[in-house]
């Protein structure tokens, strides 16, 4: 009885031990007989203070995927979603997890550069591509390259110029008060401002991400007296900064960067947002198929890079029609693509960026809360 | 270092920070009432500020006041919204000890149980706002900052020598000062507060005497409650927003500012208070902003290297009138 009870067990586990392999050859040469399989992951800010620069380029990205997919049926790539709230600690695992999952074939994102920053090792060392729609530290191309990191904007350095240019050029202020928010973002932004004003910086002043109150800048405002103020930052603090500006009686030009570019801004900042001038490298999107189909798909406009984010799809789903189906190939994809996307020119360099010519940055004003485009800023 | 910044308008800035510091020792007192009776930390004290400064926005939005409300308007929004802001303040600080912290009491739980559960319960208030709500009604809630309309017009009042005073700070800080004077006299005089006041001096003996120990905790969490509400009415005046998370910063401020002044002890709040508000607001003008909470905790360390019970030092229970 005992022999037979242990015989059953190994014949049970031997079959078991059978079947199993039979099913995993079984996928594989399923794996194998579909040409086309794959996940693209999405990372960034899904929800908190900041999501509103995130989510349309989200909507952007799974619009490409449904146009793309209608003609390519016989695919099957999936867009996985992975809410970090912007934040670098919430970012790393969720890098690992797509880095050891060789299903992900890329990465869209991260959307802001501090994630970013936090991860592109991670993701170097999988060999994963990654393509940031909205990530505009200067320092992740020009100082710390990656080989697998590309973006479709432009970067903070250039964006910088730009602001400097519409403070003294557009506005034509002759003192500027300068704030940033001490983050990786916010500060080597406004040093860029700070630095291509030159002379024209009257005062400065540093604040903390998660600040509410904002009385000791104000002092520092009314007493430097400039005719214009800029801030480096995001929309939870930008908002009652501006607020707390505008209660004093301060009255003159606020322009800050797309750190500010979302429809957050005016909700979180109310009347005292009215025309407040937001810079973005993302280029508005009015009338021609996307907006209408973004619309149509969305019910909304395209907001906050929505159309970076259909580009960076774009460039993923050309690399899987192409047969880019592993990390490798893909990689090579990216790194030789030269297209005319939505929004520009795409085509990266070493770095990872696209052509400084290609890049075009545009100032936005608020409008009755609503971000409505003011005029492109020209480099040149 | 800009001395010159801070000297040029000290008027100024010390009045911005017993404005800022007039909100801590509002949401301090709090802290300290529980500590004093209970040796309880009360970590959940900062969501039922936060609750409070949303009851304050329902309040507004129901009653359509905004900035171009009229005069009366302004004033029934306002009083409306003080009550409204108290009642659910308070409302949250009961339910909080009624839920979490009395079964524990009961069963006579360790120190360590009691703070982990008021971590929890401040995390489950801070989800509910951020999350819960936003799953079911949308926005506002969740977590981005929300705009909260101000009936109330910024106005300066006075210029004394150059320092502007404006209605807002004036509110707060009289507001403020008011409403922890009345406290202290209630704790002091009435026979409620004598109760309060022998419980926290030894909870058994007080409960020999034929105090009921249970109403005296009770009171305790809804008179912290109501401060915290009174709180976040200023603070929403002076701020004009709110968010599911902005109890955090300010509960640690507010607790801060109760050791400070020394725990369990209601004046101390106070001096702690407007001590932490004028420590920073002159920290962010003589270097920036970024250094005011270095600069806090400095402070905090050498008065607590010199005098560990904190500046007032006496506990609640000692306390008299």
């Amino acid at each position: 009885m005992r022999l037979n009870t242990r015989a059953g067990l190994g014949a049970i586990a031997l079959a078991l031990t059978v079947t199993a392999t039979a099913c995993g050859s079984t996928e594989d040469n399923t794996a194998a007989a579909s040409d086309c399989e794959g996940k693209i992951g999405i990372m960034g800010a899904l929800s908190g203070a900041n999501s509103s620069i995130v989510l349309p380029s989200v909507d952007g990205a799974k619009l490409a995927l449904k146009q793309w997919s209608e003609e390519n049926s016989d695919c099957n790539i999936e867009i996985v979603e992975f809410d970090t709230e912007g934040d670098p600690a919430k970012a790393t695992p969720v890098a690992t997890k797509m880095a050891t999952d060789d299903t992900f074939l890329g990465v869209m994102g991260g959307a802001f550069s501090g994630e970013t920053r936090a991860t592109k090792s991670i993701f170097g060392d999988a060999g994963l591509t990654m393509i940031s729609q909205s990530a505009t530290a200067t320092d992740l191309t020009q100082e710390d390259p990656s080989p697998v990191f590309h973006r479709v904007v432009g970067y903070d350095d250039i964006q910088g110029q730009a602001i400097a240019k519409y403070l003294s050029d557009v506005i034509g202020a002759k003192k500027v008060f300068v704030i940033d928010n001490s983050d990786a973002y916010g500060e080597p932004l406004a040093a860029m401002v700070s630095s291509e004003l030159g002379d024209l910086v009257v005062a400065s002043d540093k604040t903390q991400v998660a600040q509410t109150d904002f009385s000791p800048t104000i002092s520092k405002i009314e007493s430097a007296q400039p005719d214009a103020v800029f801030y480096g930052g995001y929309i939870a603090e930008a908002s009652p900064l501006l607020k707390q500006m505008r209660d004093a009686d301060i009255q003159i030009p606020f322009i800050g960067g797309d750190g500010l570019y979302g429809a957050g801004f005016g909700e979180a900042t109310g009347k005292a947002g009215e025309g407040a001038i937001i810079t973005c490298p993302c280029v508005p999107i009015e009338g021609g198929t996307f907006a209408e189909d973004f619309e149509a798909e969305t019910g909304e406009a395209p907001g906050a890079y929505a159309a970076e984010g259909f580009d960076a799809m774009q460039i993923f789903l050309d690399g899987i029609a192409d047969g880019a189906l592993t990390r490798e190939a893909m990689e090579e994809f990216v790194d030789n693509y030269d297209a005319e996307g939505k929004t520009k020119q795409i085509a990266f360099d070493e770095n990872g960026d696209v052509a400084v010519e290609n890049v075009v940055i545009w100032a936005y004003k608020v409008v009755d809360g609503e971000l409505v485009p003011d005029q492109e800023i020209s480099l040149g | 270092m800009d001395f010159n910044a801070l000297f040029g308008d000290l008027g100024g800035h010390t009045l911005d920070g017993l404005t800022k510091g007039s909100v801590y020792a509002l949401v301090a007192l709090g802290y300290t009432m529980v500590y004093g009776v209970l040796r309880l930390i009360n970590f959940a004290h900062s969501e039922v500020f936060m609750v409070g400064t949303w009851t304050v926005l329902g309040v507004y939005t129901v009653l359509g006041a905004d900035d171009t409300s009229g005069m009366g308007m302004v004033i029934f929004a306002t009083l409306a919204a003080l009550v409204a802001a108290v009642v659910a303040s308070a409302s949250v600080a009961l339910a909080v000890e009624r839920i979490a912290y009395k079964p524990l009491r009961k069963k006579n739980a360790p120190p360590l149980i009691f703070l982990i559960t008021a971590i929890g319960c401040s995390l489950v208030l801070v989800e509910i706002f951020g999350h819960v709500l936003r799953f079911f009604f949308g926005p506002p809630f969740g977590r981005a900052p929300v705009n909260v309309p101000s009936p109330i017009q910024t106005v300066v009042l006075l210029d004394v020598g150059g320092v502007r005073i404006t209605n807002v700070q004036v509110f707060i800080v009289v507001g403020a000062i008011l409403m922890m004077v009345a406290l202290d006299q209630f704790v002091n005089k009435s026979r409620l507060g004598r109760g309060v006041r022998a419980v926290a001096q030894d909870a058994d003996t007080a409960a020999l005497m034929g105090v009921n120990q249970d109403r005296v905790i009770m009171l305790v969490f809804v008179l912290g409650g109501a401060m915290a509400g009174v709180a976040a009415l200023l603070y929403t005046i002076a701020f004009d927003l709110t968010k599911f998370d902005i109890g955090f910063i300010i509960g640690i401020k507010a607790f801060t500012a109760a050791v400070l002044g020394g725990i369990g002890n209601l004046r101390g709040a106070l001096v702690g208070g407007l001590l932490l508000g004028i420590v920073e607001v002159y920290a962010s003008t003589v270097f920036n902003s970024s250094w005011a909470d270095v600069t806090a905790f400095i402070v905090l360390v050498l008065v607590l290297m010199f005098k560990p019970t904190g500046l007032l030092g006496e506990s609640l229970g000692k306390a008299r009138a």
